[in-house]
């Protein structure tokens, strides 16, 4: 085995790559385009008011303009709730609350005292509560809040700053649904392109008799899978690091990058790759290759749990789904870099695994070689 | 392998089965005689082995109950154009994609450069180059970086610019692959095998679909490797490409070698000769009348006469009965006769049309 041939193998894979606008669209700009679209219709961003809970301690005149403000900005939709000071947290948690403001007792007292000339270093805090998985909305919330108390600093003070904002950061104990959906958009990905790429290789390149010229020079079977199979590898993860920084970036996700998440990732491009090689095994031409990689790669796509939950399937289908690779590749994702669900991410990077295995062997022991 | 011997006593043919060196009973089943039948050991035809490039002895490839290639023999000489000729479905692609070792031969043996191929081929690959049928090489990589990456796959290496050079291809280097004419492709198809300076170069159909221009251009490429001191074994189906390229042409039908031996040396045997065309004759019995003077004449459609001449002294004597005739023509054409014409004599069929 030769690391220049491989490397020169490999160069050539990516010189193919970025030289084709359809191959790199699918591969880098489709899943973008997907998430976005996905994101912005699941994730409501765009509505034109946003929910604010407004914690009022004061139930002063003062503090009620103050609400009515937030409200006459018409971005936000105020919503007076009472709750016990020592249990806001848990308030929080307990009802899922993406935002909320406190405003303290002696709100009124203070800006008064301020007014009157007592005391010219009375200031006062709000309390901003936010999610942060929520990044998106809540800086347009918190900017319109800032706004409000900049207007009130003004009227009062002239602009010296006496009320104050306090950013308090929550997790509630809900997730969104980008945050299900981008782990199954990297696993979505990575399945395409391997399963796409390796059936390319087997049928276009047979095709084309490239198969059949490399049997008659000294590149070995291993070398030739090894280079192709470091392509598919660099692939797949440019794509993971893509669709990840996509959701750090536009939606605020707290992902986290763990050592189940590199398994994962090797492990579904050997996945996909074996079963590209399986496919490719059994169809003669390029036509009848993108159908059947379309016939296998369509149904995980929507039964896999791809896109949508499985709890809102009927039972029979959450059957079908388990049976399908792509299932744990989501799940394994999922748990290993948002829920940090650990155990669960090791069950289900072990099942990729062996699925893994069996399908790169099965493709590696399928794939005809020479010809009849 | 298989054998077919002619019973003695009631003359009826049979066929044994046996191995090279072994001597089989047979019984005849028609009169039951018995009999036995040597299947001769491999013997190869040239020797001493130093002067072939290719070997090959009793190659055989059966597809179920179907004889893609039954039983051929014959051997490539070092420094030689070999053709193999014959129509598309002849056997062609699938005997030389078994030299090739890209195919597993149902029973026989080739050795390339002296070494059998059934176990020493990895051997061999750094000393040959090969076009496949139908090639088409990776679509987004240059001219350059596709001979680039070729060339690093063996241990003997040629220089990427003399190949440039040799073939022409300055222009076309940096343009991708998927870009290029059908000729240049199958020009740079040719440079990608002989990016490792092989010895020997197949050339599986390398003109099939190209237009006459760019047909010639791939023609003169094949020709300057012969210059330059290559072997080179190319199928065809275009007998054209065959007298004008080949040292040694091989007559492939129906999975059976029909004959063999230089252009020349078929055309002598199995040809009609030299050929006069009498174009746009106007005098009737014509025809007639040089069949009555003891010549091979017929007519040959659009009013044009075709008289094969035997030996060149006849020209004069047709020319002369022309003129005592009162014969009345157009012209006169001269032409020898051709591998069309060679095959035609033996299979009845027509080279160009069997393809169809």
């Amino acid at each position: 085995m030769k690391a220049e041939i491989i490397w020169a193998s490999f160069k050539a894979d990516i010189q193919s790559f970025y030289r084709s606008k359809a191959t790199l669209f699918w591969t880098l700009l489709f899943p973008i385009l997907l998430i976005l679209m996905f994101g912005a219709i699941f994730s409501g961003v765009g509505d034109a008011e946003y929910e604010l809970i407004v914690v009022d301690y004061d139930n002063s005149d003062t503090s009620e303009t103050f609400i009515q403000v937030l409200n006459d900005t018409n971005i936000l939709n105020t919503k007076l709730e009472v709750v016990d000071e020592k249990s806001i947290s848990s308030y929080i948690k307990d009802e899922d609350i993406k935002r909320l403001i406190t405003i303290p007792k002696g709100f009124e007292e203070t800006l008064g005292a301020f007014q009157m000339g007592f005391d010219e270093n009375a200031t006062t805090n709000i309390s901003f509560y936010f999610d942060q998985s929520e990044q998106q909305t809540n800086s347009i919330v918190r900017s319109v809040i800032s706004a409000v108390v900049i207007e009130f600093n003004k009227n009062i003070s002239g602009g010296k700053d006496i009320i104050l904002i306090d950013d308090i950061e929550t997790i509630s104990g809900e997730f969104e649904f980008i945050d299900f959906f981008l782990p199954g958009m990297i696993g979505f990905t990575i399945m395409q392109t391997c399963i796409y790429g390796s059936l390319e290789r087997n049928t276009k390149f047979r095709k084309d008799g490239i198969l059949r010229k490399l049997l008659t020079t000294p590149i070995t079977r291993t070398e030739w899978i090894l280079s192709k199979m470091l392509f598919q590898l660099f692939l797949s993860f440019v794509s993971a690091f893509l669709i990840i920084g996509l959701g750090v970036a536009v939606f605020g996700l707290n992902i986290h990058i763990t050592a189940l998440m590199f398994v994962l990732i090797i492990a579904t491009s050997f996945l996909f790759t074996g079963m590209g090689m399986v496919i490719g095994r059994f169809v003669k031409d390029e036509e009848s290759a993108g159908m059947a990689g379309g016939a296998v790669t369509f149904p995980m796509m929507f039964l896999a749990g791809t896109f949508f939950s499985l709890e809102s399937m009927p039972g029979f289908l959450q059957t079908i789904a388990k049976v399908m690779p792509l299932y744990y590749v989501n799940e394994g994702f999922r748990n290993a870099m948002i829920y940090l669900k650990t155990d669960d991410a090791i069950f289900h990077s072990t099942v990729v695994l062996i699925f893994a295995v069996v399908f790169f062997l099965a493709g590696l022991v399928l794939t005809k070689w020479k010809e009849d | 392998m298989l054998k077919t011997v002619q019973c003695p006593s009631c003359k009826k043919v049979i066929t044994a089965t046996g191995n090279p060196g072994e001597i089989v009973k047979v019984t005849c089943p028609s009169c039951r005689a018995k009999g036995k039948v040597t299947f001769e050991k491999p013997v190869y035809r040239v020797t001493p082995e130093d002067g072939l490039a290719i070997q090959v002895f009793n190659l055989r490839k059966e597809y179920g109950d179907l004889v893609a290639v039954n039983n051929i023999s014959f051997n490539v000489r070092k420094g030689e154009v070999f053709a193999f000729l014959g129509p598309n479905g002849a056997g062609k692609t699938t005997t030389v994609e078994m030299i090739e070792s890209i195919r597993v031969p149902t029973a026989g043996s080739v050795k390339i450069l002296g070494k059998d191929i059934s176990t020493s081929f990895d051997k061999v690959k750094e000393k040959i180059g090969v076009l496949p049928q139908e090639f088409h090489s990776f679509e987004r990589l240059t001219v350059r970086e596709t001979l680039e990456f070729f060339q690093k796959i063996f241990k003997s290496r040629a220089s990427i610019d003399e190949i440039i050079d040799d073939l022409d291809l300055h222009d076309q280097e940096k343009k991708l692959y998927m870009n290029l004419s059908g000729g240049l492709k199958q020009r740079v198809g040719v440079a990608i095998s002989l990016v490792n300076n092989p010895e020997i170069v197949f050339l599986d159909e390398p003109s099939t679909g190209l237009d006459p221009k760019a047909r010639r251009e791939v023609w003169d490429v094949i020709a300057g490797l012969r210059s330059r001191g290559k072997t080179v074994f190319l199928t065809t189906h275009y007998m054209e490409e065959a007298e004008y390229l080949a040292d040694h042409v091989a007559i492939i039908h129906k999975g059976n070698i029909i004959a063999e031996g230089s252009v020349e040396e078929l055309i002598n045997k199995y040809g009609e000769g030299s050929i006069l065309d009498i174009k746009n004759c106007k005098t009737k019995d014509a025809v007639d009348m040089l069949i009555q003077n003891g010549f091979k004449a017929k007519n040959a459609g659009n009013g044009d006469i075709a008289v094969y001449i035997e030996h060149k002294d006849k020209v004069l004597e047709i020319l002369s009965i022309l003129r005592h005739e009162a014969i009345d023509y157009d012209a006169l054409d001269i032409r020898r006769s051709n591998l069309e014409e060679v095959f035609l004599h033996l299979t009845g069929a027509k080279l160009s049309e069997e393809e169809k």
